[in-house]
């Protein structure tokens, strides 16, 4: 009884962040009349893919209780590499640019994964110090520079449209995406093992589950999806820099925050983190269709932050 | 059976060779004093200049920023806490000094008096910020993390917001001898100009810091709490005010470093100290304080910073006689991050396996 009590309260969660995502495009819709027109939705839709994609994997992450800030350095890397390869002579065949770049996040991955499985590392302290090191690396790389992708080779994953369905195609890699991950996280064994770690490690592991193994599979899929958004945003502007991303760790871990992941782990599911990416995405694309600048988005999002942790707090308190 | 127990204390006692004195000793300062050491014969055999006044000058004069923000942080740190808004509170305080300097200047204000009034109401923008971090975190009850990410884009938020508004911060200079005087005075004299005046400050600062951590009631307050926040509870300590005080001591301390980053530069711009936090945090972490809580002291601290500002400033050298790039002293850093929260790890797992033996 108490359980299905419980369960009918958190799908409702996501219910309300889906009812205020419809206000939001109501109100926006009411307030320029530029907002909902094919061309912006579908440019908004584009831009959220890029950072939804990584937030969908850092979901499973902060369930079990751990964060990774290293995803924007790993992003800006991955476009850094891929233009490099592009320029140095002989150039890199076409098409082994996609694996080396989901290579080099699988790496990243890997290394996060196995300083905080192995030597238990504080994972926000660790993946900073990866984030300094990728960042790092993509200065040495471009030498601090943009390098332009002249000829069209990953243009195909982030400009184009899907043939006939005027779907955009980093929009339909972040459906397929998320509906891995729903069913991994909401019909599999894994999914379970995630939830359990991050309601208690210590029971977690005394009931056999190899909690390592797990959390260094999540890093290291949540470095491939970084590089994949790499891959993304070097379609979508064909220029390598290490600049890219900056501060996009921010945006994505409000988005999950926003979609009622706790930070304590043990809680959250994908819907809501996709609600929590529309949203925000809508809210940024909102304000600045009605004037405001990136500055004044980026002030209130500090706050927005803040606020959605402390009415999530606040709900949790009234439920006990 | 007692003949048994002591053969192992003595098996013990015999293992304790120079790595343990190293790396899980009581203390990390022989480490890091190590490293220290060979960092300099690297540099200094390595690259032409190292070993010239002009470099003891040039990293002398790059600590103070690093080394008070790290005074901040040690209490974060040891109160078990996090606070990674230290680098967009120095940079919304940078903005802020050029505005107040200008608005003193506007309103007549006796050119003398000017510096000591910007000093105080920058401080005071510290400490308000740092106010805001220490209430929602012990009052509200938010993390840590979230709560300093959260200021983290606020405050740089607010400074590139003042950014676009002020005509004065166009280009941000400040050109005020007295001021920047703060920041710019050599000892012993003119002519002799060796050592700066920052260099008395941080000393008085840590001097000042080690004894309250060390002699005062609040100092012990702090390190109980960052051991056993229940302990301290049930033995009266009040938790809350004492966590309180370390964020408010980080904007203090975060503000005060923008003041004198400020007059070192005689610049004071929106992107001031851009990611500065991760430098401060690698420096308390490699000085020995636990990301645990509880545990550490600024006498590593110290060290570390002296090896951050011996790495920036021999990556430069370095870069001069071996054509290697400087943009590698970020991937530098970020490893030595790693490193230090690894030693960390080891050691506090070393601790635990010591203890399981004497059980």
């Amino acid at each position: 009884m108490e359980e299905k009590l419980q369960k009918k309260r958190q799908i409702s969660t996501t219910w309300i962040l889906f009812i205020v995502l419809l206000a939001m495009v109501a109100a926006f819709s009411a307030l320029s009349k530029d907002f909902y027109s094919f061309l912006n939705l579908s440019t908004m839709l584009t831009n959220i893919s890029f950072s939804g994609i990584v937030a969908g994997t850092l979901t499973l992450i902060m369930i079990t209780g751990g964060l990774d800030i290293s995803i924007g350095g790993n992003i800006a890397l991955t476009t850094c590499l891929l233009a490099y390869l592009f320029n140095i002579q002989p150039p890199v065949p076409a098409w082994s640019l996609i694996p080396i770049a989901l290579a080099l996040g699988a790496a990243i991955g890997a290394f996060n994964g196995l300083f905080i499985t192995q030597l238990d590392l504080n994972p926000i302290i660790t993946t900073l110090g990866t984030m300094a090191v990728t960042r790092g690396l993509g200065y040495v790389l471009t030498k601090s520079r943009s390098i332009l992708i002249m000829e069209d080779v990953t243009g195909f994953i982030g400009r184009t449209l899907i043939p006939g369905l005027q779907i955009p195609m980093p929009l339909a890699f972040m459906v397929v995406v998320y509906a891995f991950l729903y069913f991994l996280l909401g019909r599999s064994k894994f999914g379970r093992k995630v939830y359990c770690i991050g309601a208690n490690q210590a029971a977690a592991r005394a009931s056999g589950i190899r909690v390592n193994r797990v959390k260094f599979l999540l890093y290291l899929l949540s470095g491939i999806a970084a590089s994949f958004s790499g891959l993304i945003l070097t379609g979508q502007t064909a220029v390598g820099m290490p600049q890219h991303a900056n501060g996009v760790e921010l945006d994505v871990i409000t988005a999950v925050l926003l979609g009622g992941t706790a930070l304590s782990g043990g809680k959250g599911d994908i819907l809501g983190t996709l609600a929590g990416v529309l949203i925000l995405g809508v809210l940024y694309n909102g304000f600045t269709m009605i004037g405001f600048r990136f500055v004044h988005i980026r002030v209130f999002q500090g706050i927005i932050l803040i606020l959605i942790v402390a009415l999530y707090e606040m709900r949790e308190k009234k439920r006990y | 059976m007692s003949n048994a127990s002591a053969a192992s204390k003595n098996n013990l006692m015999r293992r304790r060779g120079i790595g343990e004195l190293l790396f899980y000793g009581k203390s990390m300062i022989p480490a890091l004093g190590l490293l220290l050491l060979i960092l300099v014969l690297f540099f200094g055999f390595s690259t032409k200049n190292f070993f010239a006044l002009g470099t003891f000058k040039a990293i002398i004069s790059n600590i103070p920023v690093i080394a008070i923000m790290s005074v901040g942080m040690t209490f974060v740190l040891l109160i078990g806490g996090l606070d990674i808004s230290v680098g967009s509170i120095l940079g919304f305080t940078a903005v802020n000094v050029v505005l107040f300097h200008d608005l003193f200047e506007k309103a007549g204000v006796p050119p003398v008096w000017i510096p000591w009034l910007v000093v105080l109401f920058s401080l005071v923008i510290g400490v308000l910020l740092g106010t805001i971090n220490g209430l929602i975190i012990t009052r509200v009850g938010i993390n840590p993390v979230i709560t300093t990410l959260g200021m983290m884009a606020f405050a740089r938020g607010l400074a590139s917001w003042f950014a676009l508004g002020f005509e004065i911060l166009k280009t941000g200079k400040i050109t005020d001898q007295v001021f920047l005087n703060i920041a710019r005075i050599y000892l012993p004299s003119s002519k002799l100009a060796i050592i700066p005046i920052t260099l008395i400050y941080l000393f008085i600062l840590y001097a000042a810091t080690i004894i309250v951590l060390r002699y005062t009631r609040f100092g012990r307050n702090v390190y109980a709490v960052g051991s056993n926040e229940y302990a301290a509870r049930l033995a009266g300590i009040d938790v809350r005010k004492t966590k309180f005080s370390a964020y408010v001591i980080s904007g203090a301390m975060a503000s005060l470093a923008g003041v004198i980053l400020v007059a070192q530069l005689s610049l004071g711009r929106d992107d001031a100290g851009l990611g500065t936090e991760l430098e401060v945090i690698t420096a308390v972490v490699l000085g020995g304080v636990s990301m645990a809580g509880g545990k550490g002291n600024l006498f590593g601290v110290v060290i570390a910073v002296l090896i951050l500002g011996v790495i920036r400033n021999g990556m430069v050298q370095f870069q001069e006689a071996t054509g290697l790039s400087y943009y590698w002293r970020e991937v530098v850093k970020g490893l030595i991050l790693i490193l230090a929260i690894s030693i960390d790890a080891a050691r506090i797992m070393a601790t635990k396996r010591r203890q399981r033996v004497r059980q």
